[in-house]
């Protein structure tokens, strides 16, 4: 992160009551999501879990969705950051009266019986005098459901049926209450500081806290958090980054499963004003090999051993068979509706659910042997029922890969032969056979596997590679390119520094590149409008670069991304190259987990 | 009605009742997998787990026999059906407090709905009725459950 990006600044205004994407910092405690903005707004949260409706859903729409506003009541400017490996957010308000700070965390450990969810904002005077005001908006259940405010023993509460909040304030001033929210003002003066708790509830009575445990639960959570990033093992050029994508990641983490949510939040859109809305919040198989990667990449055993018997679990039910996606509940289906929500920006719809659930991917097979490959070869332990699905994977890759699909990037458009699937296809039967060999999975379809797997390798070598582009394309016969491709190059189909693939990684970045950054595809996808850059695909990029022996250009293009960030160092998926707006659903795990992986493969083709 | 009839009653519910669990498994019905979830709280090896979780299973299934025997012999009645309408409340409590409550409080392994960063738990919780691990649990769980109470209310019922 650079000074640049921590100066001090005017909070950038708001469009139409929405503040940019760029502007969002996210807090958690592994079950629940918060998203704060430069202006100090929570306008995002979900209760109990990143997957459940939502309490604050100004995100999506700012007059009805409801917020946790907590700001200056005089002009102000702001700067902000995580507590030094932390998730615990500091947003620094500078007056002409006075300096004061407001930390934010969602609760994770500490003294007392915890409330069920519990999200902490202590404001602290650092210098002369400032005054505040807050204004809690609570709007249950995606703002459908009926919200009634009331009080518990003098303590403001908002309830609708089995679920609730409580706000608790200390030197925050009166909480009032009217029908719709909670609200009050504050003076700090430095050295003083003032307390501001949301305990939820959801099935079971509100706890309240005192302040003291309050306290004492928000300084637990910065240690635990510190003491986790702590233990991540990278020393490497890109280490702030690294570190604090490690710890978005493990934001979204669901800590009661161990599945890990593409995102925290549904419907940012990839085009302001457009369709391209989607929901985020379930584990994709498609990130398994990148996140088991990372987890061990990093030193993270424990997590990565969690993940892998949770994505083992979930796919339990459907085996041989994959889902696209799977829910944090390890559940299979995500049926998509929309939500009459006025979108951010007007992007509509709304959706919650995911229809892309039930399409088949054929890549996913190989993200997931890939992700078993990686799991056994770093000394875990492939138990004999996990070994026998994995070998019935193999075999069904072999009955399925001449079946056209949805691709990576989930197209609505007509299913197509893309390349890139059928190229994790053959990444699918590799792996399975390696495996074998290691005696780690039957053997007993081995040679099919082979064989099966050399014909897909002629497949893609004499249909879908173009000698007038000098690189592989989108699907067969098609001169469309597509920056998926790159995994090819990442999951080591073929050799990295071949002539083909050297082809192929100039011409995505001719065709598709523009600077740092690069677009998915060309060609269509079947949704209407267009799309920013994709941050992902830039992260490939360099790491492509770097396996194929280009290792200056992979830190001169790593130098430029880790500058793409926001100012808390959170990526979402895609950047608008007009303006450099951040599009799309943040944080996004799978432009973390890409930066993550070329950090590593970078770093280590420098050592080299 | 005998404590003897009671232990061979639980014997065969339980191999009944993990079979049909078993089956139910293979079938794509359901992840639960009570032996797998039982041997998970002594040991984080898989294979191990299963093997200790099914000899677990046998015991509990004999412990829950015997109590069978205690209420019958408490109210004078016994028979298949009467162990039967004992298994649906058996599957029932299984499915609501026993599994679903208690079960991840004492289990090392198993994440709570509570259960925050930066900890990491390794069996996801089986949530309301098991629901989290299928649709079709609740109704796979409850027949297992049906057919071992009227196994074991039948033995109880036929040994003198």
């Amino acid at each position: 992160m650079t000074n640049s990006k921590r100066a001090e600044a005017e909070p950038r205004p708001r469009a139409d009551g929405f503040a940019p994407i760029r502007d969002y910092a996210a807090i958690g405690d592994g079950r629940a999501v918060a998203m704060v903005a430069r202006d100090g707004a929570i306008d995002w949260l979900c209760l109990p879990d990143l997957d459940s409706p939502s309490v604050f859903g100004a995100l999506l729409d700012a007059e009805e969705g409801g917020s946790f506003e907590l700001r200056p009541s005089m002009p102000y400017q702001v700067e902000r950051r995580y507590r030094p490996g932390t998730n615990v957010l500091e947003t620094t308000f500078h007056t002409d009266g006075g300096v004061a700070r407001v930390v934010d965390a969602m609760t994770t450990a500490g003294p007392g019986l915890a409330p069920f969810r519990e999200l902490a904002r202590r404001v602290e005077g650092l210098a002369g005098d400032v005054s505040l005001s807050w204004r809690i908006e609570p709007r249950f259940g995606y703002a459908q459901a009926t919200t009634r405010i009331g009080r518990r023993l003098g303590i403001p509460v908002a309830t609708a049926g089995a679920r609730a909040v409580a706000v608790q304030c200390w030197n925050a001033g009166e909480a009032a209450t009217d029908q719709v929210s909670i609200g009050g003002s504050l003076n700090v003066r430095a050295g003083e500081s003032a307390l501001i708790a949301l305990s939820a509830a959801d099935q079971e009575p509100l706890v309240f806290s005192s302040r003291e445990q309050v306290e004492a639960r928000i300084d637990a959570t910065a240690r635990a958090w510190a003491d986790w990033s702590g233990a991540r093992d990278y020393d490497g050029h890109w280490g702030e980054a690294v570190i604090r994508s490690a710890l978005a990641l493990k934001l979204l983490v669901y800590a009661p499963s161990g599945a890990v949510a593409a995102a925290a939040t549904t419907s940012l859109p990839e085009e302001i004003g457009g369709e391209r809305n989607w929901d985020y919040r379930f584990c994709w198989v498609r990130d398994s090999a990148f996140t088991l990667g990372a987890f061990l990449g990093l030193g993270c055993a424990e997590d990565a051993h969690a993940y892998f018997w949770w994505l083992m679990q979930a796919s339990q039910l459907t085996k041989p068979r994959l889902r696209v996606l799977y829910r944090l509940d390890g559940g299979a289906d995500a049926p998509e509706r929309t939500l009459p929500l006025n979108g951010y920006r007007a992007s509509r719809p709304v959706r919650i659910g995911n229809a892309a659930a039930a399409q088949l991917q054929l890549d996913t097979y190989g993200e997931l042997l890939q992700t078993a490959w990686l799991y056994a070869t770093s000394g875990h332990r492939i138990d004999r029922d996990i070994a026998r699905r994995l070998a019935e994977m193999a075999d069904l890759v072999c009955r399925i890969w001449r079946h056209p699909d949805a691709g990576i990037w989930e197209v609505r458009s007509r299913s197509r032969h893309f390349t890139q699937s059928k190229m994790m296809c053959w990444v699918a039967l590799d792996r399975a056979g390696d495996l074998a060999r290691r005696g780690l999975i039957p053997d007993r379809h081995a040679q099919r596997w082979a064989r099966e797997a050399q014909a897909i390798r002629d497949f893609v070598e004499t249909r879908c590679f173009s000698h007038e582009k000098r690189s592989y394309v989108r699907h067969p016969d098609s001169d469309e390119l597509d920056a998926s491709l790159l995994l090819g190059v990442l999951l080591s189909y073929g050799d990295p520094r071949s002539d083909r693939w050297a082809g192929t990684i100039e011409a995505l970045r001719r065709e598709l590149g523009n600077g740092p950054f690069v677009h998915r595809y060309s060609g269509e996808d079947g949704v209407e409008g267009s799309e920013g850059a994709f941050l992902t695909c830039s992260f490939w990029l360099a790491e492509a670069l770097a396996r194929s022996g280009r290792v200056e250009d992979a830190v001169e293009l790593m130098d430029q991304l880790v500058e793409l960030s926001n100012d808390v160092g959170l990526y979402s998926e895609e950047v608008e190259l007009a303006t450099g707006a951040l599009l799309g659903n943040l944080p996004q795990g799978l432009s973390h987990l890409a930066l993550i992986g070329a950090a590593l493969a970078v770093t280590e083709a420098m050592a080299a | 009605m005998n404590a003897w009839g009671a232990l061979a009653g639980g014997f065969a519910g339980t191999l009944v009742l993990t079979t049909t669990l078993r089956a139910a498994n293979e079938l794509n019905l359901t992840r639960m997998d009570l032996p797998f979830l039982l041997g998970t709280a002594f040991t984080a090896d898989r294979t191990r787990a299963k093997a200790l979780g099914y000899i677990l299973h046998f015991l509990v299934g004999l412990v829950f026999a015997l109590i069978y025997y205690a209420i019958f012999v408490a109210i004078g009645h016994s028979g298949w059906w009467l162990g039967a309408v004992f298994g649906l409340a058996h599957g029932l409590f299984s499915g609501t407090a026993l599994v679903d409550t208690l079960l991840p409080l004492v289990h090392p392994r198993m994440g709570t709905r509570s259960t925050a960063a930066p900890s990491v738990a390794l069996l996801e919780p089986p949530g309301f009725l098991m629901l989290n691990y299928g649709a079709q649990t609740p109704l796979v769980s409850l027949a297992a459950h049906i057919g071992y109470g009227a196994l074991v209310g039948g033995f109880i019922s036929l040994a003198s």
